[in-house]
């Protein structure tokens, strides 16, 4: 297997660093969050799992999609194209959550152009995660800590000292490959550490489970507690729901150029499902944090195939009044239980 | 090789050809695209919709309120409630906005033909119905009887009004108005729109309906139509969301697993019913 020593890899990235944009986990104040480097010693080694994902750089939280330029005509003009960029150091929870995005931008038709060439500008180099830490539950939703999918490379910490420090390195794309061509590696026999995974936690219900628990009070329990701060929203890697509006990027006498912005939107606020003359379907706080969990859990598997959640957590550590979707994940299998033993009674 | 990246929610540039009042603070914006082989390929069903941009301001969807049979350019009405329509109602000829469009799906006229048709139109609900009106009017002898309901909070607010005496004037069309608060000079019903339609009553024989309006009237409008008969399978309505994108990527729209951007605007009413979330 292709290994690469500590000083192999800072080599190759700082090489990167200058031929390309290398973003990776960065301590910002406390804060671990995707940043460019123009070295490995900005990067944050050591780091476990980052307070916001790298979804930022394949759908960031606000991007000019068009630009619309008035003067003596009005022209409307493709953003440009994106930098090419690497992103290394990527947990692979995340990146199945980008393939979750994926499915929806890329696979449903019509496809998202401006997606696809951020996606297409993006290598993501992976690094497994060693365990599951606390809050994790990437194993409930089909994930594994040193998963593969959706990575171009992965990266395993190889342990012992005959290692010294040293990565395995599993090539998974033509562009990983293509990535990786001319660096110095070695080639040792190895094998690769198993991730230490967390015991006894719920298992999730299908959708047809989801289904029958839709009415519970219990929704109405949970939904008492929600603030809509949308915190849990704008910390997923999965959630892709955005609103666009205009802004004034120039303006000089008889000429104005706006950009059409994409914005991470979130459906747990109460304008989001408002519509012209003020009727809203959603009305409560109840109905908004229930939709967010179908979505993940019902809607978007059964519309697009992936879940909607890779069970990174964020939203666990994030929520101010202690909001877990792992606990909803086992409340709802208890009331499908209940549900059904009901009918069989 | 660089690869081409199709961005859909870049609009096309189009100018207003023509403004004219429909009704109290409801305007109807009329707009061809600039691009020739756009405008060509620019082909929709009655009850499609489209997102018409005011530059700098934003997007919003409107129901297509012409049809391409009739008309050469693209009409809109223009209902002033928010910060788009309010950029909308400034234009003037000449003037540029973007549209993204057709989009969602149309009503199935071809499924109506030979049916008796009656429709429920509910203010500014009255937009994308009018398309569905002139379709059946041009091919008059494809359909039975057609049924007009036609309402709005008061006369004011009454929309394509120069239009009713040829609505009235097709035969077997019959046109039965009414406001929820009438003015001096209203000469038609006062009430609600599901009180009209109880009392006149139209079989259910052979018949489709076609509604749209505001959630609560689509809602009151279907409990009328089940006491006079009609299955929720003859009932056909068009709902409502502010689609930020009207290409299913947004999420805005999501009624259950369904989008109302691409499974609808329009949705036959019985796969209304079965749907997880209500859509009122």
């Amino acid at each position: 297997m292709r290994v690469l020593t500590q000083s192999q890899l800072n080599e190759w990235l700082d090489d990167l660093a200058t031929r390309l944009r290398l973003v990776a986990p960065v301590d910002v104040q406390g804060r671990l969050l995707y940043r460019p480097v123009r070295d490995h010693e900005a990067i944050a080694w050591g780091y476990e799992r980052s307070d916001m994902s790298p979804k930022t750089w394949t759908f960031p939280a606000t991007e000019a999609i068009v630009t619309i330029e008035q003067g003596s005509e009005t022209q409307i003009n493709d953003a440009p194209p994106p930098d090419p960029t690497v992103i290394f150091g990527v947990r692979p929870c995340d990146a199945r959550a980008a393939l979750a995005i994926d499915a929806l931008f890329l696979e449903k038709e019509p496809r998202d152009g401006r997606y696809a060439e951020l996606r297409d500008a993006t290598t993501l180099i992976g690094l497994a995660c060693p365990e599951m830490w606390d809050s994790c539950f990437c194993t409930v939703v089909g994930g594994l800590p040193n998963g593969t999918d959706g990575l171009d490379m992965l990266l395993t910490e190889l342990e012992g000292r005959e290692h010294g420090q040293s990565y395995a390195v599993q090539v998974l794309s033509a562009k990983g490959e293509r990535l990786l061509a001319g660096v110095t590696v070695q080639d040792r026999d190895v094998a690769l550490p198993e991730p230490k995974l967390t015991e006894g936690l719920p298992t999730l219900s299908p959708s047809s489970e989801w289904k029958a628990a839709f009415d519970d009070v219990y929704w109405q329990r949970l939904g008492d507690r929600c603030l809509a701060c949308r915190a849990c929203t704008f910390v997923c890697p999965t959630c892709r729901c955005f609103d666009v509006r205009d802004e004034v990027a120039s303006r000089r006498p008889g000429h104005t150029v706006f950009e059409r912005l994409r914005a991470w939107d979130a459906c747990t606020s109460a304008p989001y499902r408002r519509i012209a003359g003020g009727h809203n379907p959603r009305p409560t706080p109840q109905s908004r944090l229930r939709n967010r969990f179908y979505c993940k859990f019902m809607y978007y598997p059964d519309d697009f195939g992936p879940l909607g959640c890779v069970g990174c957590g964020r939203c666990i550590d994030t929520c101010p009044v202690s909001i877990d979707i792992l606990e909803v994940i086992s409340d709802v299998a208890r009331l499908a239980a209940r549900e059904s033993a009901e009918v069989r009674a | 090789m660089s690869k081409v990246y199709t961005n859909p929610m870049k609009p096309e540039l189009a100018t207003v050809r023509g403004v004219r009042d429909l009704a109290t603070g409801i305007k109807l914006l009329q707009v061809t695209l600039d691009d020739a082989a756009a405008m060509t390929r620019f082909v929709y069903e009655p009850g499609q919709f489209a997102e018409v941009s005011a530059f700098g301001v934003g997007e919003s969807p409107f129901g297509i309120a012409s049809t391409t049979a009739r008309s050469e350019v693209i009409e809109f009405a223009v209902n002033r409630v928010g910060t788009v329509t309010q950029a909308l109602h400034r234009l003037d000829v000449g003037d540029k906005v973007g549209v993204r469009g057709p989009l969602g799906n149309g009503f199935p006229l071809d499924e109506f033909k030979g049916r008796n048709v009656v429709v429920l139109g509910g203010g500014i609900g009255g937009a994308p119905l009018r398309p569905v009106i002139q379709s059946i009017l041009d091919n008059r002898g494809d359909y039975g009887k057609l049924s007009i309901f036609w309402s709005a909070r008061n006369p004011d607010l009454m929309v394509f009004t120069d239009e009713y005496e040829e609505w009235r004037q097709s035969p077997d069309t019959e046109l039965h108005l009414t406001v929820d608060n009438a003015t001096p000079g209203w000469e038609h019903s006062e009430g609600l729109i599901t009180t009209l339609v109880e009392g006149v009553a139209p079989s259910a024989d052979s018949a489709v309906t076609i509604t749209c309006g505001p959630p609560i009237m689509i809602k009151f409008a279907m409990l009328s139509l089940q006491k006079l008969g009609f299955a929720s399978a003859q009932n056909w309505v068009t709902l409502e969301a502010k689609m930020k994108c009207g290409i299913g990527k947004c999420g805005r729209c999501n009624l259950g697993d369904q989008f109302i951007c691409l499974d609808g605007p329009v949705f036959r009413f019985d796969r209304v019913e079965q749907l997880l979330e209500s859509f009122v």
